[in-house]
């Protein structure tokens, strides 16, 4: 089976830094892939990369077949990819339930007079997606009672659910979680893990920039580790996390 | 040669005025990210001050005060200080409260300032000129160069000035220790902060330099001119800042090379293209709206400048919490929400009060102000639209309510009437028609208009609105053929309905309520919808919503062709309306207006432009019952400008603010809880 994303040889440079030096990785469909290497490896730069918000000095992106690489942000959200933000980026005078259904943007297509006169067909697009996105917030585990708050009054913890509840509401086929644990304890993130899961077990594919180790060994089919920008190991877990290179990466080099 | 000579001769002179105001703008908007509107105004009160230093008497609020008649050198010295401590003064009480406000307020403030001190200007000064008295270096004989290019000896000093004061300035910045902290300060503010620079009295020294400088050139101005007038500085100041925009605003050398660009082209372009000395400011405009739109960082200034910060254009802090003002604050918004929440009921219940009002208002006189805050209250709705939910600062919405107006009134009065011989109230129906005819031809001028400016965000798009806005007047003004120019179209006919005529105050009341049903309605089922939400995600985080697969140019174009189309819609029924318009019915100053209603109201909610004009007009009428007021009907402005003021510094999301608007569709919630 083909990859469900792939990057070939893709080169970001900032100025004069390379920041991402020829990285080539690929993302199976209903994966949960992993991206790991120390602070300042250029794992954000390489999810902003693969979410259309940096394009890449070089290199190629296919996703699902079709090569994406020239579309701009929208486009990558429109053709499957959802993602979420390293520091929450909800929307700032928006209920939860408002902010959550800007994820499903690309559902809705009537036109300004069909709107403005309330054609059925309208009303009923609207209808299903406020059902779908009430059923979505139950997923990622929010009661009924937060859909009416201002998203960002909201604690921490739900206001990383509400952005993934959003990303989800596109029905995308691969989620990407910019560090989705950060600043978690350990009972949440278990929760977090869980929800990933679930989100696999849905068919969608996740690939996530996790530090903690112990849930990345226990959560990831795959993992591709980076540093000064350069693939440093890709593989399952269990053999990439045995990789002395891997070990002296994150621990320091003892040589 | 010789034209050309002379020519370039006033290029300079005007360019080296431009430039020392623009240096003004581009040192307070380096250090704090602010376009100060008000410099205009201060370079007006650096002529004023000196030209009544210089005289032996003058009239101040009527009377006639002895004045100490200084020679220029010390009377341009005593202005450029006076002006300067104003400068001062206005960033204490009207900007520093603000500085962690959102981009907005600051901005909002500035032009109040700059109302303020218009206003405040005329009632000191009065309305007409005041003669720029001879001075002794005028009298020389001008300098000949080449035999043909005549310079006076004032022209050679203008330049001699500018020249000197940038050097200083730019000498100042580079060795001085205050010169580097307010570099360090343009940096990273707190940074700068963190290390014990005292950013407060960095950023006055700005203000009191920059102020200095404005003052430096408005008196410069008058004497080239010859005279001080009260809105002297309005078109200067704008010129001024498209001469900052030009060299990239926040560097002084490009300021340097902006004025001298503008002034150049402006002079040469008056010279030399067909008409040229009317076209002249169109000129100006028309520079600033291309270099925006190919190089907005301007010629020498850095890219990064061209960007807002994420999140809402007003809102959050207020300075009044606590206070007997919160406790006040607090009450109404809890009634606001309350109706806010009802939502249809609440509608219907206001405009109950709208009909019983109508009905009940006996003076004709009354009527018709009540139906200007419906006209109002429209129009704002319509800007609200574009700077209230998709957050984009549009100063250019005048021109989408002129393309309206005008629309009717040619074909009603210059087409049918003079062309055709067709006596309007034949042809009544051609009004309803109209009403949707011209909101589509302004949706369809607002997103031609709004095209160019996708790239720009915060104070440039702001900028370049206004670029459109006054050539879109300066146009009106010239084009005789289809306009009229400024003498206007006359004989608009009255609203008329199967012959009936609608002219009478209480029926054209009932109009423009009704029209008000028809915009409100519309634009709250837009709003009420995935285009509103779209809307407020691009207001709150542009990029976050593009991720969530919204094409952000597009609904932008939407938010401008929405803001747009009521524009024009509103535009027809205000043509009937006055029975008369002229360019002067749509300058910046409406379109301020307008906006100030908006954010006196609240941006982003429904009731909000209703609120501020409600509040607007009866200001209006109700300060004419003041006596100080009565004498000096001028400072009516300058009060809307201080209230507005004291609003930005307590209460910045306006006053319905809590009248939140809900992004569904209210059906469909209906249902869903069922």
């Amino acid at each position: 089976m083909t990859a469900l994303l792939e990057a070939r040889q893709v080169i970001v440079r900032f100025g004069g830094l390379e920041a991402v030096g020829g990285l080539d990785m690929a993302v199976a469909r209903g994966a949960i892939h992993g991206l790991i290497g120390p602070n300042g490896a250029g794992k954000t730069t390489v999810l902003n990369v693969l979410t259309g918000f940096i394009r890449p000095t070089a290199g190629r992106l296919v996703f699902d077949g079709e090569e994406i690489g020239g579309l701009n942000v929208n486009g990558f959200a429109r053709r499957g990819l959802a993602r979420t933000f390293q520091n929450i980026r909800l929307f700032g005078a928006m209920t939860v339930l408002e902010s959550v259904l800007v994820g499903a943007h690309q559902r809705f297509s009537a036109s300004a007079p069909a709107l403005i006169f309330g054609a059925r067909a309208a009303r009923a697009a609207e209808r299903a997606m406020i059902a779908r996105a009430h059923e979505l917030l139950a997923f990622v585990g929010l009661g009924a009672d937060v859909s009416d708050r201002v998203a960002t009054t909201l604690s921490y913890g739900h206001q990383r659910r509400v952005e993934i509840a959003r990303a989800l509401m596109s029905s995308p086929k691969l989620l990407l979680l910019d560090e989705p644990l950060a600043g978690m304890n350990a009972v949440e993130k278990q929760e977090i893990a869980d929800l990933v899961r679930q989100v696999r077990a849905q068919g969608i594919a996740v690939l996530l920039i996790e530090h903690d180790m112990q849930i990345v060994r226990s959560l990831c089919d795959h993992l591709t580790v980076l540093e000064y920008g350069k693939l440093l190991a890709d593989g399952e877990p269990e053999q990439v996390l045995a990789d002395p290179a891997v070990q002296a990466a994150y621990l320091g080099r003892t040589r | 040669m010789d034209y050309f000579g002379q020519l370039l001769a006033n290029g300079l002179v005007l360019g080296a005025i431009y430039a020392l105001t623009a240096v003004a703008f581009t040192l307070v908007y380096g250090v704090v990210r602010l376009v100060n509107f008000a410099f205009g105004e201060l370079f007006m009160l650096g002529a004023f001050l000196t030209t009544s230093l210089m005289l032996p008497e003058v009239r101040l609020f009527g009377t006639v005060v002895p004045m100490p008649g200084f020679p220029l050198p010390i009377a341009a010295l005593g202005a450029i200080v006076i002006t300067g401590v104003i400068g001062v003064v206005v960033d204490r009480i009207a900007y520093r409260p603000l500085r962690n406000a959102p981009r907005l307020a600051p901005l909002i403030t500035s032009i109040a300032v700059s109302v303020v001190l218009q206003s405040l200007a005329q009632t000191i000064w009065g309305a007409e000129e005041l003669r720029f008295p001879q001075f002794y270096l005028a009298t020389l004989e001008p300098v000949v160069l080449f035999d043909s290019i005549y310079l006076s000896v004032m022209d050679l000093v203008v330049m001699a000035t500018a020249i000197v004061a940038m050097l200083g300035l730019s000498l100042f910045i580079a060795r001085s220790s205050l010169g580097r902290a307010m570099r360090a300060s343009a940096e990273d503010q707190t940074a700068a902060m963190l290390v014990g620079i005292p950013v407060n009295r960095v950023v006055a020294a700005a203000f009191a330099i920059g102020s200095g400088f404005a003052a430096l050139a408005g008196l410069l101005y008058a004497q080239t001119y010859g005279f001080a007038h009260s809105s002297m500085g309005f078109l200067p100041g704008l010129k001024a800042l498209t001469a900052a925009v030009l060299g990239g605003i926040g560097s002084v050398p490009g300021a340097a090379l902006g004025g001298l660009i503008l002034g150049l082209v402006e002079a040469l372009g008056a010279g030399y293209l067909p008409n040229g000395t009317a076209w002249k400011d169109a000129i100006s405009f028309v520079l600033l709206v291309g270099l925006l739109y190919m190089r907005p960082q301007g010629l020498l200034g850095r890219p990064e400048l061209n960007s807002a910060g994420r999140g809402s254009l007003l809102g959050g802090a207020s300075a009044a919490a606590g206070s007997w003002l919160g406790g006040l604050f607090a009450k109404g918004d809890a009634l606001l929400a309350r109706g806010a929440a009802a939502g249809t009921p609440a509608a219907f219940g206001l405009l109950a009060v709208a009909v019983v009002v109508g009905l009940m208002v006996p003076s004709d006189y009354w009527l018709r102000i009540l139906t200007m805050v419906v006209i109002y209250g429209m129009l704002a709705s319509g800007l609200n639209v574009i700077v209230g939910f998709a957050g984009l600062l549009d100063l250019g919405f005048v021109a989408f309510w002129a393309v309206g107006s005008y629309l009717t009134s040619i074909l009603f009065v210059l087409v049918l009437k003079d062309g055709y011989g067709i006596a309007p109230q034949e042809v009544w129906g051609l009004l309803y028609l109209n009403l949707p005819l011209a909101g589509l031809l302004a949706a369809g001028f607002a997103v031609l208009l709004g095209t160019p400016t996708l790239k720009l965000r915060g104070d440039y798009l702001a900028i370049m609105t206004l670029g459109f806005g006054e050539i879109v007047r300066v146009v009106a003004i010239n084009w005789m053929d289809l306009t009229n120019g400024p003498m206007g179209i006359r004989g608009i006919p009255a609203p008329n309905l199967f012959g009936i005529s609608l002219g009478s105050p209480r029926a054209q009341f009932f109009f423009a309520l009704a029209l008000a049903v028809v915009v409100v309605f519309a634009v709250a089922r837009l709003v009420r919808s995935y285009v509103g939400r779209a809307w407020v995600a691009i207001r709150e985080d542009e990029e976050a919503a593009e991720a969530m697969g919204v094409p952000t140019a597009r609904y932008k174009l939407y938010a401008y062709a929405t803001s747009g189309f009521v524009g024009g819609f509103v535009g027809v029924f205000y043509a009937h309306s006055q029975q008369y318009i002229s360019p002067l019915n749509f300058s910046l100053f409406e379109n301020i207006l307008l906006l100030m209603l908006v954010v006196l109201g609240g941006l982003g909610t429904f009731i909000g432009p209703f609120v501020g004009a409600l509040i607007w007009i009866a200001f209006l009428q109700l300060a004419l019952d003041l006596p100080f007021v009565q004498a000096y009907p001028e400072t009516r402005f300058a009060l809307l400008g201080v209230v507005l003021i004291v609003l930005m510094v307590f209460r910045p999301q306006g006053l319905a603010a809590s009248a939140r608007v809900g992004l569904t569709m209210p059906g469909a919630r209906a249902k869903e809880a069922a």
